[in-house]
């Protein structure tokens, strides 16, 4: 296991290099003229090519490139063209928001959805399934910022319970978490549910039935730990994608987070930003992807990593 | 998942004990529509950044709420007859936040710092024309300029040449940025991701100044959450307020609409170097067949005026044209027919992709199939448009028929509303003249405007160039967009002056 481990561990870096060369080629390939963008609607040309220079964005492609890596390898992404703050800092101020967030909202969100989903397996066809999967359907097909505006008008103007939006204590977390989580919810439910389906039709949950196991056991441990593989795949993946930063909750929430920045960013051609955010965004999904593999041994003994 | 619910735990903590409630001091509570970029105002070239930078720093001349130039540090100047040579006399007994008294030397550091190239700031060009500053005594200060500049205050009066510690540019150097320290009414206290937090000045040199203790600056992107603040009194001022949430807010009893001109004006500039627009008769059928009554009701709900010259009324030196490009269809025709166009003709427009700007694209293609003018809209994103219209390094090489666009002259004056867009020898890439427009009678006045600081002779030349410009109507002249916002009513004395920016110096609660 833990040679397995360091194995894919030293494999980050091979694909996090070709990674780097695809997020500074397509950076690059971008419409538009950062240094035009960067200087301001009302600049003048020779305040347009004192910002290119100053950028380094006169130089030959290779030569940026080759800049960008030797300070990539050291943890160094250089300053924002937008803020001159090292980007280092820009990112780090705004991980973390992000971090918070995507936590908060995937606990409720696995939780309920699991606890949706198994309800409405093992009470397939009744009120409970139909209820379940309603509830599930409609977290997909709400659009979240119209939800996020709902829940503003409702518990921030209407009822006065929590601020509108922004960032700092436990009662800001409520609406985007909830947001942010409802359509993560919805997913887990409909999968726990058929993965769980699958699996109550497996030989060894009839054997344990039919040996008279009590019905709590079956579901909960014959059953469910066999449905975790899936579940386990679908938390991680949707963990990394909420990594990302949720431009819409974010936005609607004004929540300081890595989405908000992303598009900030994109906007002004802040190739620094962008480089560093997208690589910050692989690397988490690698990382994410090994965990789940992990995972997978501990909720299912019989896999083994050599 | 038990790595992350630590620091989690923590940070709801902290962030519980500091919101605490506040009852004595007075906090005013800003929702602004984007981030702040910098706090360095030599290198800000938005707008918002300029009003966050406002409320800390100063420059020797600043705007009223009107957009009258008003000296801030400066207390007279003289100007020799030239425009080449101007001496200021500085207000006394002022000091930086950070203790450093303002004086000439003061002033000197940071304007060569501004003109230097070197440096790279965003808003060099303000004192490009500078050759040396001559420290005459402590409270004395003379810009010698290369080429005469007759708008020299009003380049010191924009957001970009306000005046920073020197002691702090020394310190801070690079981070100046996330460190200003200026002589303003409010000094720095944080600034995180998207909020910054000014406290009172209690040394502010205007007596009985600033009211208010501290004062939060909060980037809320979206509309709908900016004006919901607003009404639980999260925050005293929002803006903008897009005019379909005006209703919101004049519904509301605590809440009050802040409606007034811009200095935004809205045209479409027609490339007249290309055919058909190289016809001063195409150009003004395509002004008479628009209704721009209805352009403000449908493009801006009503909250928009007349654009009645080159440059908006709010501007120095402008001048209202008295022959009105009148919504006449018949007579659009008929100057399209003596164009020899008598069906009309199909053209291509260029704008920016935002709502706004489409739906102003649309309205202006609607209105001229009314003459059998076809339009093809295509909207850009702001990159492309910066490549394919700005960029462009020859007039020959421009593809752009018609460019929907907006402009606003941050100095407040009608030198930087015209000879940036207007000016023959301002095409892109140089400068923004994306009609091509190249007159030599507008072009003398550009010139003459600008190489004299007499106000009488500057008000001619610039009555001169705008009354030629309406006659050849190089643009659609659309309107001028008002400046909307929504506040509490127990928020005295703030302003949203026309250039867009805020000024809170005066600003209460009661």
């Amino acid at each position: 296991m833990l040679k397995y481990l360091v194995g894919r561990l030293a494999g980050i870096l091979p694909v996090l290099l070709v990674i780097s060369v695809f997020v500074f080629g397509f950076v690059h390939l971008l419409p538009g003229d950062p240094a035009r963008l960067v200087a301001g609607p009302d600049a003048t040309q020779q305040d347009v090519e004192l910002v290119r220079q100053d950028l380094g964005l006169d130089q030959p492609l290779w030569v940026q490139y080759g800049r960008f890596l030797g300070n990539a390898v050291q943890g160094e992404f250089g300053r924002s063209m937008k803020s001159k703050r090292p980007v280092s800092q820009e990112i780090g101020e705004r991980f973390m928001p992000t971090l918070y967030l995507t936590v908060v909202a995937m606990v409720w969100a696995t939780l309920a959805g699991l606890l949706i989903g198994v309800a409405s397996a093992t009470k397939r066809g009744r009120w409970q399934d139909h209820v379940g999967m309603v509830v599930a359907v409609s977290g997909i097909a709400f659009p979240s910022f119209w939800l996020g505006l709902l829940m503003i008008d409702l518990f921030s103007v209407k009822l006065g319970w929590l601020p509108t939006s922004g960032y700092g204590t436990w009662q800001h977390y409520v609406m985007p978490s909830l947001t942010l989580g409802l359509g993560v919810a919805a997913v887990m439910a409909r999968f726990t549910r058929s993965a769980f389906i699958e699996i109550a039709r497996e030989d060894y949950v009839r054997t344990a039935r039919a040996k008279g196991v009590p019905a709590r056991l079956v579901v909960w441990k014959h059953t469910l730990r066999n449905a975790l593989i899936p579940i386990i795949t679908m938390v991680g993946l949707q963990f990394g994608f909420l990594l990302g930063g949720s431009i819409v909750v974010e936005t609607v929430f004004s929540w300081p987070g890595l989405g908000r920045l992303l598009v900030d960013s994109v906007n002004y051609r802040d190739y620094t930003v962008i480089q560093a955010e997208i690589l910050l965004f692989s690397l988490e999904f690698i990382i994410i992807n090994l965990l789940v593999d992990v995972l997978y041994a501990l909720a299912n003994p019989e896999i083994r990593y050599s | 998942m038990k790595r992350f619910a630590l620091p989690l735990l923590a940070g709801l903590l902290a962030g519980t004990a500091l919101a605490g409630p506040a009852f004595a001091a007075k906090d005013l509570v800003v929702g602004l529509p984007d981030n702040i970029t910098t706090l360095d105002p030599a290198d800000i070239n938005d707008t918002l950044s300029q009003s966050a930078s406002r409320t800390m720093m100063q420059g020797l001349f600043g705007f009223d709420k009107d957009m009258k130039l008003i000296p801030l540090l400066a207390e007279s100047f003289t100007v020799n007859d030239a425009a080449t040579e101007y001496t200021y006399r500085l207000r006394k007994n002022v000091t930086f936040h950070d203790g450093t008294p303002f004086n000439a030397q003061a002033v000197k550091t940071n304007f060569d710092r501004l003109a230097n190239p070197a440096n790279r700031l965003k808003r060099q060009s303000l004192l490009a024309m500078l050759a040396e500053t001559v420290v005459v005594d402590d409270t004395t200060i003379t810009l010698k300029l290369s080429q005469p500049f007759g708008a020299l205050n009003n380049n010191l009066a924009h957001p970009g040449a306000m005046i920073h510690s020197p002691k702090a540019l020394e310190t801070f150097g690079k981070e100046i940025g996330r460190h200003p320290v200026g002589t303003g009414p409010y000094k720095f206290v944080s600034w995180e991701a998207d909020t910054l937090k000014v406290e009172k000045n209690d040394k502010y040199w205007k007596p009985g100044l600033p009211k208010i203790d501290h004062v939060t600056l909060k980037s809320v992107p979206e509309n709908g959450s900016r004006i919901a603040m607003l009404q639980t009194n999260e925050a005293q001022f929002i803006y903008p307020l897009p005019p379909e949430m005006v209703k919101m807010v004049e519904a509301n009893q605590a809440l009050e609409l802040i409606d007034s001109p811009s200095i935004i004006a809205r045209y479409v500039a027609m490339n007249t170097m290309k055919k058909p627009f190289n016809d001063p008769r195409v150009r003004q059928a395509l002004n008479y067949a628009i209704d721009k009554n209805a352009y403000a009701k449908v493009v801006y709900r009503g909250y928009a005026g007349p654009l009645d010259s080159a440059i908006p009324s709010k501007l120095g030196f402008h001048v209202t044209q008295p022959n009105q490009y009148t919504y006449d269809l018949a007579k659009a025709k008929a100057l399209l027919a003596e164009a020899g166009y008598p069906n009309g003709f199909e053209a291509e427009m260029f704008g920016r992709n935002s709502t706004n700007f489409i739906r102003g694209m649309q309205f202006v293609q609607q209105q001229l199939s009314q003459i059998g003018v076809k339009l093809t809209v295509t909207p850009l994103e702001s990159g492309v448009e910066t490549a394919r219209v700005w960029g462009v390094e020859k007039p020959e090489d421009a593809t752009v028929q018609m460019q929907y666009g907006g402009w606003s002259a941050s100095t407040g004056d009608a030198d930087w509303g015209l000879r940036p867009l207007l000016w023959g020898k301002g095409f892109p890439p140089k400068f923004f003249n994306v009609a091509y427009y190249k007159n030599d009678t507008v072009d003398a006045a550009i010139e003459t405007g600008i190489a004299t600081a007499d106000t009488a002779k500057r008000a001619e030349a610039y009555r001169v160039a705008q009354e030629q410009i309406w006659k050849d109507a190089p643009w659609i002249f659309l309107g001028v967009e008002n400046l909307l916002a929504g506040k509490s009513k127990k928020l005295t004395g703030f302003y949203y002056v026309a250039d867009g920016g805020l000024q809170m110096e005066e600003a209460d609660l009661q």
